[in-house]
C-alpha cells in the first residue's frame, strides 16, 4: 500500500512537472498582460473584432473561422490550425513562424509565464 | 485678450509692430501656438478599436504606439469591413475667466473683456481610409470666436509596408498643410500639450518658431519612412499657397517663400509594450519674403531636439512626459531692413507631463519657456521723440515664462464604453499661469498700460466633444 502510494504520488509529481507552462498560468495576471500585448487589437468581448478578430471562444476554434471578420491572410486561412492552448502558446512566442504570411505584426511574447497566463485569461473568459 | 484682434490693432497703431506683422506675421503666429482639438471617432469605427486603444486618456491627440502606428500606416488600418464612411464632426465649447479684464485695445469683437462663454470651434473632418493605401486627414473649421471659417488641417497620405531582408519598413508620402501635422509624437509644434486651449488666453509669447507657425498657410509634400519599428525618418518640402488658395482656404498669409522650405525629421522609438519611448532631431528651414513687395527675404533656420516617454502598463495607471527644445536663428534682412544688426533667435523649450487613471480621470502639467534676443523693433512699439517705449515689451525681449495645469474627465472613449466609435467627450478644467510675458514680470499693453504677466493667468471650463 506505502509502495503504491509512493508510486501515484511519484507518477503525479512526474506528469506535473512534465505539464507545459501553459497549463499554470493565472488568469488574473493573463488579463493584465492581454491588455498589455493585445488589446489594442483584438477584444475578449464575444463578437468585438477590431484590427484582429475576437479571441472570444479561440480555443477549439479553426484558424481563419470569425464569419464576421474579413481581415484574414491567406496564410491564416490555409494553415489549418485549430486553437489549442499548445499552438496558441507557439502562435504568441514566434507569430511569423508559425503562420508565415501572416498579417499580424507582432513580434512575440518571449516570457513562457506571461504567455501561460495570457492562455489562462483567455481559457477563463470562453 | 484674442490675438488676431491684438495683431489687427497693432497693425493699426504701430510702425513698428506693423513691420513685424507684415513680415513676420506675428497674429498667425500667435494664432497658431493656440492649439486646435482634435479627436475623431471614424478611425474608431474604421478600426473597431476604442478611442482609448490610439488615444492616451481615452481622448485625442495624444497618440499611443498603436495611435502612432496608425497615423505611420496612412490612416488605413481596419477591421476589414467595408462601407465606413470617413467622416467625423466635433465641437469645443469653453468658458474663460482673465485674472484681469483685456485691455480696450484687445478686446474682442462681439465678447466681453472677461468672463467669455464660446462655441470656439466646430469642425468637420473627412478622417479615415479613402482606398487600399491611402488616407485622410482633413479638418475644416468654423471659430465661433473669430466667426469664421477655414481649412484648419489637411494631411492625406499614401502609405505601404515593404520588406528589407527580415525587417519590415513602412514608406509613405504626405500631401500637407503644416510642417509638424505629420508627425506620430506628441512632442512638436501641432500636437503637443495642451491639446485644446481658450482663444482668449494670450497665448505663449510674441514670437514661435516657424516650424510651427505655418499651418494653412503652406503646403507641403513630404516623403516618411518608419524602419523595424524604431527608425523614423522624414523630409518635408513646403511653399507658400497662393493668394486665390489663400482666399479659398481661408487660412493666414505666411508671406511668399523664396525657394522652398525644407523640414526635416529623424527619431528613434522603442516600444516595449509596457512603456514607450521616443528621441529625436527636427529642423527648417525657409526664406520668406513680403508678398507685396518681394525683395531680401527674412531667412529662418530651426533646429530641435525632443524626447517621450509613456508607462501604459494594463492601462489603469498611464503615465507620459513629453518635452522639446527649439533655437530658431533668423537673419531679418526684410523686417529690419536698414537696421544695424539683422540677426536674431529665438529659444523655445515646452515640456509637459500626465497622469490618467482607468483612462477616464487625466491630470497634466505643462511648462512653457520662450526667451529670445532684446530687439524693440520687433517686440515693442518706441515713440520716436521720447524714445521711450509705448506698447509691448519694455526690455525689448519676447521672454515668456509659464505652466499649465489640467484636469479632465473623459467618461466614454474606452471598449464598451456607451457609444464607442460614435461619439466621445471630455470635460476639463485648465489653467495658465504666467511667471514672465513680453519680457518680464511686467510689460505695456495694447492701452499703453502696464500689465503684469500673472494678470493674464487663465482659467478655462471646456467641453470638448466628437462623434
Amino acid at each position: 500500500m506505502k509502495k503504491q502510494a509512493i508510486s501515484l504520488l511519484f507518477c503525479l509529481s512526474a506528469t506535473l512537472l512534465a505539464a507545459p507552462s501553459w497549463a499554470t498560468g493565472d488568469a488574473r495576471k493573463g488579463a493584465d498582460v492581454f491588455a498589455e500585448e493585445c488589446g489594442d487589437c483584438h477584444s475578449a468581448a464575444a463578437g468585438k473584432n477590431k484590427k484582429g478578430p475576437s479571441l472570444n471562444g479561440v480555443f477549439g476554434r479553426k484558424a481563419g473561422s470569425v464569419t464576421d471578420f474579413s481581415g484574414y491572410s491567406e496564410a491564416m486561412k490555409q494553415s489549418g490550425i485549430t486553437w489549442a492552448a499548445d499552438k496558441v502558446d507557439a502562435y504568441i512566442t514566434q507569430p511569423r513562424k508559425v503562420v508565415a504570411g501572416g498579417k499580424m505584426k507582432y513580434d512575440g511574447l518571449g516570457d513562457a509565464a506571461a504567455r501561460a497566463d495570457v492562455i489562462a485569461y483567455l481559457m477563463s473568459v470562453k | 485678450m484674442n490675438i488676431l484682434t491684438y495683431a489687427r490693432l497693432a497693425w493699426q497703431r504701430h510702425a513698428n509692430l506693423r513691420r513685424l506683422a507684415a513680415l513676420a506675421g506675428i497674429g498667425a503666429t500667435l494664432a497658431m501656438t493656440i492649439p486646435n482639438a482634435q479627436a475623431v471617432p471614424s478611425y474608431a469605427r474604421q478600426t473597431g478599436s476604442e478611442c482609448a486603444a490610439c488615444h492616451v486618456g481615452g481622448y485625442g491627440p495624444q497618440l499611443t504606439p498603436y495611435g502612432i502606428r496608425f497615423k505611420i500606416n496612412g490612416y488605413t488600418d481596419s477591421d476589414g469591413k467595408d462601407g465606413k464612411i470617413p467622416l467625423s464632426a466635433m465641437m469645443v465649447v469653453n468658458a474663460t475667466r482673465t485674472a484681469k479684464d483685456a485691455p480696450e485695445a484687445d478686446k474682442v469683437e462681439h465678447f466681453n473683456g472677461n468672463n467669455n462663454v464660446a462655441m470656439q470651434e466646430a469642425s468637420v473632418f473627412v478622417a479615415g481610409k479613402l482606398a487600399d493605401n491611402i488616407g485622410s486627414f482633413v479638418q475644416v473649421t468654423y471659430s465661433g470666436v473669430d466667426r469664421t471659417y477655414a481649412l484648419d488641417q489637411a494631411d492625406v497620405r499614401y502609405a505601404r509596408s515593404l520588406k528589407l531582408g527580415d525587417k519590415e519598413m513602412t514608406v509613405g508620402v504626405s500631401l500637407n498643410t503644416n510642417p509638424t501635422l505629420t508627425d506620430p509624437f506628441n512632442t512638436l509644434g501641432q500636437w503637443r500639450f495642451p491639446y485644446t486651449q481658450s482663444d482668449f488666453n494670450p497665448g505663449f509669447g510674441p514670437a514661435a518658431p516657424k516650424v510651427e507657425s505655418l499651418g494653412g498657410g503652406v503646403m507641403g509634400v513630404n516623403a516618411y519612412a518608419f524602419y523595424d519599428d524604431s527608425l523614423y525618418a522624414e523630409l518635408g518640402l513646403y511653399n507658400n499657397l497662393s493668394k486665390k488658395a489663400l482666399n479659398v482656404f481661408n487660412t493666414e498669409d505666411q508671406g511668399k517663400f523664396k525657394g522652398l522650405g525644407t523640414y526635416g525629421r529623424i527619431a528613434y522609438f522603442k516600444d516595449r509594450k509596457r512603456d514607450n519611448f521616443s528621441f529625436g532631431l527636427f529642423g527648417f528651414s525657409a526664406d520668406i519674403q513680403d508678398r507685396a513687395d518681394p525683395g531680401p527675404a527674412d531667412k529662418y533656420r530651426d533646429l530641435g531636439l525632443d524626447a517621450s516617454y509613456q508607462y501604459l502598463g494594463n492601462r489603469q495607471h498611464i503615465f507620459t512626459a513629453n518635452a522639446s527644445y527649439v533655437r530658431e536663428w533668423q537673419r531679418l534682412n526684410a523686417t529690419l531692413a536698414g537696421a544695424d544688426d539683422v540677426h536674431n533667435s529665438i529659444d523655445q523649450f515646452r515640456a509637459a507631463g500626465s497622469y490618467h487613471f482607468d483612462q477616464t480621470w487625466g491630470g497634466t502639467v505643462g511648462l512653457f519657456d520662450l526667451r529670445g534676443k532684446s530687439n524693440s523693433s520687433l517686440y515693442s512699439s518706441v515713440d520716436d521723440t521720447t524714445g521711450l517705449v509705448t506698447n509691448g515689451s519694455i526690455n525689448g525681449r519676447p521672454n515668456t515664462r509659464g505652466y499649465i495645469l489640467q484636469a479632465d474627465w473623459t467618461p466614454w472613449g474606452k471598449e464598451g464604453s456607451w457609444g464607442n466609435g460614435w461619439a466621445n467627450v471630455r470635460v476639463g478644467i485648465q489653467y495658465t499661469g504666467y511667471n514672465r510675458f513680453m519680457g518680464g514680470s511686467t510689460y505695456l499693453d495694447n492701452d499703453g498700460n502696464e500689465r503684469r504677466a500673472r494678470d493674464n493667468n487663465t482659467t478655462m471650463l471646456f467641453l470638448w466633444t466628437s462623434i
